[in-house]
C-alpha cells in the first residue's frame, strides 16, 4: 500500500501471509541424497557421475546450510610426500585408541583426489585475505570484502556445480521421514519450509546426510543442523553412535552467542589447504599439543571451575596455524608446497566452552556401519549414511585432535564412496513408488503440530533444554549424580513436552520437528555418557578420570527396542587398539585432570596449558 | 545476539537475505519489494545475510539479550555483551580495540 504512494517503506513488514511453493507434490527419482553439505554435494555428484537420476533435498540452500559453509582449512595426504606411518600413528594414539581405521586408511588413499574435486569445483580457489586486499580488515568491511571477491567465493559453487552436473534439488525443505518397507528403503518425506507443502519423493536408494546437530546455536554456527537424520535413523532402528563425544567448539565470552563476532573473516576468506603436518621426528609433541588444545584444555579449565581466558585475546592464525590446524611442516623450501604458509586473518579467541551444545566431537556421532564398510551401507537395503554427525565412521577416534582440519576433506571423502555405494545399488533396484496410503498417513503426522490447540512453543522449549544441557558439568566435567539429575528433566520433556509441542506456521513446524530430535537425541547423549564409566577422548568424568581399557576399548551405540533406550557395545578391532602390553603412562600421552593420581604415577605439570590458571 | 535492521529504506530487495538464511529467518514481501525479518528469535548470528546484503539495510547486534547461555562465565559475560556491528566500519570501540 505504502508503496503504491511512494512513500518510503520504514517500518518492519509482517510475514506475508501466505508462501507460493515452487516444488512438487510428489517426485521418482534412482538416489535422493538429503542434506547437501560437503557430504551431500559429493554424494550427490558421484551418484550422478555413475549415470543415475539423483534428487537433492536440503533444508536451507545448498552451501549456505549446516557445517560446511565455514571451514578454514582442508587437510589432505600427499602419498607422494607425507609419511603415512606417523600419520597412523598419531590418529591411533590421539584418538585414544578406538579410531576407526580402515576410515583412517581412505584418507591417505583418497584425500588427494578429493582436494582435486573440490579444487576443480572452484571451492578451494585462493585469493588474497582482507588484509592483503586493501582495507577491508582495517575497516572491517565484510560485506565489501565478499563482493570484492564474490566470483571466487566458494559458497556459491554448491548450486553451480548441482546444477552443472543437471542434479535438481529441493531447498529449504526438511525432510522428517525416510519410508522403509521389508527391510528396503522406499522414499522420503518432508515439507517445504516456508510454505508447508508436504512433498513425497519415491527413490530406489537413499543417502543420509544431514549433518549432527545442536540444541540452540550458541557460537558455532551449526543451528540448521538438528538431529533430524540422527533422530530418523534410531527409529528406524540403526544403531547410534558417539553420543557421549562432545563437540569440543567454543565461543567468545565477550560476544557468546555469536559466531558473527570471531568468525566472520573465516567464513569469508577462502579454505586453506594444510597436512603434512606429523612426522616421526614431531611425533610426540604433534599428539600431545593437539590433544591438549582440543581435548583436555576444557577438561581442565572446567575442573578449574574457570574460563580459559578473558574472552579479548586474539589469535593470530599466522603465528598458531601449524598447531591449530596442521600447515604443512618441514616443506618451507619447496616452493610448489601448497598447504604451507598462514591461514588466516587474526581473530577474536574463542575462551568459552559450549558453542555447539548437543554436537557430538566431529565424525564420532551418526550411524555406527560395519567396522569391514567404507560405504557408509546401513543394514537396511538402499540406505546409505555419510558425513559429520550422521556416519559415526571415527577415523580420529575418541575426538578429532590429530585429525584436526581434515573433517571437511574427510566428509567429502565419505560422501563420495556413498554416492557410489547408492548408486551402484539403485542401478539394480526397481523403484516402488510410496502408496497413496503411506504418504496420508506420513502427511498426518508431519503435520500434526499445526493441529495442537493448546501446547508449548517449541522456542521455549529449546531454551528450556539448552539450559538443562548447557552447563560445563554435564558435558564437560560430568559425573553419575548429574547425568542422572539431567536425565530425569530430559525424560519429563520427552514425555510431557515433546507430544504436545504447537506449530501455527510452518516455519514453527520445522522448529517443532527439529525439538522432538533434540530431545530424544539429549537423552541419547547422557545415557551413552552415563554408561561409559571412564574418559576418553571427548568425554571427561570427574568421577572416573582415567582410561579403562579392560571394558572400554569399544563403540557404544544406542539403540531403540521395545522397552525403550538400549546401550550396547561394540569392541574396537583388535588391531585397532595399540600396545595393549605398554604401561598405561606410556600408551596414553596426555592425562586428564585427576588421572595420574587415580592411576598412581606421576607426571609432570602439563608443559601446554590449554585451561585456566588455579586461583 | 540477532540480525537487525539498520534501514529498511535501503533494502533493495534482491532477496539475498531470503536465500542465504539457513535458519528461515527471513521472508519476502512482494507487494513492499523488501525482504522481512520474520524469526529473529531463530536467528544464529552466523551474519551470512549481513555479509550478503547488497543494499546495506542489515546490521548484526549483540544487544538483544537473547543469546545463549554458554557453559561457563554465564553471569559475568551478560554485562559486557555489547558488541554492535551495524555498518561496515561502525563498530564499538571495544570491538575495534581487540582487533589489530
Ligand atoms: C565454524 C566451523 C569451522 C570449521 N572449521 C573446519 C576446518 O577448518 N577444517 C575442516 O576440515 N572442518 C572444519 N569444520 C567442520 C566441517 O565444516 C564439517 O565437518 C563438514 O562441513 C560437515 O559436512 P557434512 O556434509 O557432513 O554436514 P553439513 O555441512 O552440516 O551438511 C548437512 C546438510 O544437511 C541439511 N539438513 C539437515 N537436516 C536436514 C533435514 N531434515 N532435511 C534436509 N536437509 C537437512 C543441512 O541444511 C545441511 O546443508 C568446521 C565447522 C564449523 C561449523
Ligand atoms: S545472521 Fe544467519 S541465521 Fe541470522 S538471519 Fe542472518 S543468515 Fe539467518
Ligand atoms: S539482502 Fe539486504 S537488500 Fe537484499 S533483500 Fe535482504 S535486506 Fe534487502
Amino acid at each position: 500500500m505504502e508503496n503504491k504512494e511512494r512513500k518510503p517503506v520504514t517500518k518492519e513488514l509482517p510475514r506475508p501471509a501466505s508462501v507460493p511453493c515452487p516444488y512438487e507434490a510428489r517426485y521418482e527419482t534412482d538416489v535422493v541424497v538429503l542434506g547437501c553439505g560437503f557430504a551431500g554435494l559429493n554424494a550427490a555428484v558421484t551418484a550422478r557421475e555413475s549415470g543415475r537420476r539423483v534428487l537433492v533435498v536440503d533444508k536451507g540452500r545448498p552451501g549456505f546450510s549446516g557445517l560446511s559453509p565455514w571451514p578454514s582449512s582442508f587437510r589432505w595426504f600427499d602419498p607422494e610426500k607425507d609419511d603415512a606411518d606417523a600419520f597412523r600413528r598419531a590418529v591411533l594414539i590421539g584418538g585414544d585408541y578406538i579410531s576407526n581405521m580402515k576410515w583412517y586408511e581412505e584418507w591417505i588413499t583418497d584425500s588427494k583426489r578429493i582436494y582435486h574435486r573440490l579444487r576443480d569445483w572452484g571451492m578451494l580457489t585462493p585469493f588474497p585475505k582482507p588484509q592483503e586486499a586493501g582495507d577491508f580488515f582495517e575497516r572491517q568491511d565484510y560485506a565489501g570484502y565478499r563482493e570484492a571477491f564474490q566470483q571466487l567465493d566458494r559458497h556459491e559453487k554448491w548450486v553451480e556445480v548441482l546444477e552443472k552436473n543437471g542434479i535438481p534439488f529441493l531447498e529449504y525443505t526438511m525432510v522428517t521421514d525416510v519410508i522403509v518397507e521389508e527391510g528396503r528403503v522406499r522414499g522420503v518425506m518432508g515439507f517445504h519450509v516456508p510454505s508447508g507443502k508436504v512433498i513425497a519423493i519415491s527413490a530406489r536408494a537413499v543417502v543420509m546426510a544431514m549433518g549432527g546437530g545442536c540444541y540452540k546455536p550458541s557460537g558455532f554456527p551449526a543451528g540448521g543442523d538438528t538431529f533430524d537424520g540422527e533422530y530418523i535413523a534410531y527409529e528406524l532402528g540403526l544403531p547410534i553412535s558417539g553420543k557421549e563425544f562432545e563437540d569440543s567448539h567454543g565461543t567468545s565470552s565477550v560476544a557468546p552467542g555469536s559466531p558473527f563476532y570471531y568468525m566472520n573473516w573465516q567464513y569469508l576468506e577462502n579454505i586453506w589447504p594444510g597436512g603434512g603436518d606429523a612426522s616421526q621426528d614431531n611425533l610426540k609433541p604433534f599428539i600431545e599439543s593437539k590433544v591438549n588444545f582440543v581435548v583436555l584444555g576444557r577438561a581442565r579449565a572446567a575442573k578449574n571451575r574457570l574460563p580459559a581466558s578473558t574472552g579479548k585475546e586474539v589469535t593470530r592464525e599466522a603465528e598458531t596455524n601449524a598447531l591449530r590446524r596442521g600447515a604443512a611442516l618441514g616443506y618451507e623450501t619447496d616452493p610448489d608446497e601448497i598447504r604451507s604458509g598462514k591461514l588466516g586473518s587474526p581473530l577474536p579467541a574463542s575462551d568459552t566452552h559450549g558453542g555447539a551444545i548437543g554436537m557430538s566431537s566431529h565424525l564420532t556421532g551418526g550411524v555406527l556401519c560395519d567396522l569391514e564398510d567404507v560405504s557408509g551401507r546401513t543394514g537396511i537395503d538402499g540406505l546409505y549414511v555419510a558425513g559429520d554427525g550422521m556416519h559415526a565412521s571415527y577415523p580420529g577416534g575418541a575426538s578429532y585432535p590429530c585429525g584436526r582440519g581434515f573433517t571437511s576433506c574427510f566428509c567429502s571423502i565419505d560422501g563420495d564412496h556413498a554416492g557410489r555405494a547408492a548408486a551402484a545399488f539403485a542401478a539394480e533396484a526397481t523403484l516402488q513408488p510410496l502408496s497413496e496410503e503411506t504418504v496420508a498417513e506420513r502427511t498426518e503426522a508431519i503435520t500434526a503440530p499445526l493441529r495442537v490447540e493448546r501446547g508449548f512453543d517449541p522456542n521455549w522449549a529449546r531454551d528450556v533444554l539448552h539450559g538443562f544441557m548447557a552447563p560445563y558439568w554435564v558435558t564437560i566435567s560430568k559425573s553419575e549424580k548429574v547425568l542422572e539429575a539431567t536425565l530425569v528433566q530430559v525424560e519429563y520433556m520427552r514425555d510431557h513436552v515433546a507430544p504436545y509441542l504447537m506449530a501455527r506456521t510452518s516455519h514453527d513446524l520445522r522448529l517443532c520437528h527439529e525439538m522432538k530430535h533434540k530431545i530424544l537425541s539429549a537423552e541419547m547423549k547422557l545415557r551413552a555418557s552415563l554408561y561409559r564409566k571412564e574418559s576418553r577422548g571427548a568425554t571427561y568424568r570427574e568421577d572416573y578420570p582415567y582410561r579403562d581399557d579392560e571394558h572400554f576399548l569399544c563403540y557404544l551405540t544406542v539403540n531403540k527396542t521395545g522397552e525403550g533406550m538400549e546401550i550396547r557395545e561394540v569392541p574396537v578391532k583388535e588391531e585397532w587398539t595399540g600396545d595393549r602390553e605398554q604401561a598405561y603412562e606410556k600408551r596414553y600421552l596426555c592425562y586428564y585432570p585427576g588421572e595420574p593420581e587415580a592411576r598412581g604415577f606421576h607426571v609432570e605439570p602439563p608443559r601446554w596449558m590449554g585451561g585456566g590458571k588455579k586461583p | 545476539m540477532s540480525v537487525v535492521r539498520v534501514d529498511l529504506s535501503k533494502c533493495i530487495g534482491c532477496e539475498s537475505c531470503v536465500k542465504v538464511c539457513p535458519m528461515d529467518v527471513f521472508y519476502f514481501d512482494h507487494t513492499a519489494h523488501k525482504s522481512v525479518i520474520a524469526y529473529p528469535e531463530n536467528c544464529q548470528s552466523c551474519g551470512q545475510c549481513f555479509v550478503h546484503c547488497q543494499g546495506r539495510s542489515l546490521g548484526m547486534s549483540n544487544d538483544m539479550f537473547g543469546f545463549a547461555i554458554p557453559a561457563m562465565r554465564q553471569t559475568t559475560t551478560a554485562p559486557m555483551n555489547r558488541v554492535v556491528v551495524t555498518e561496515p566500519g561502525v563498530l564499538t570501540e571495544m570491538t575495534r580495540g581487540e582487533l589489530p
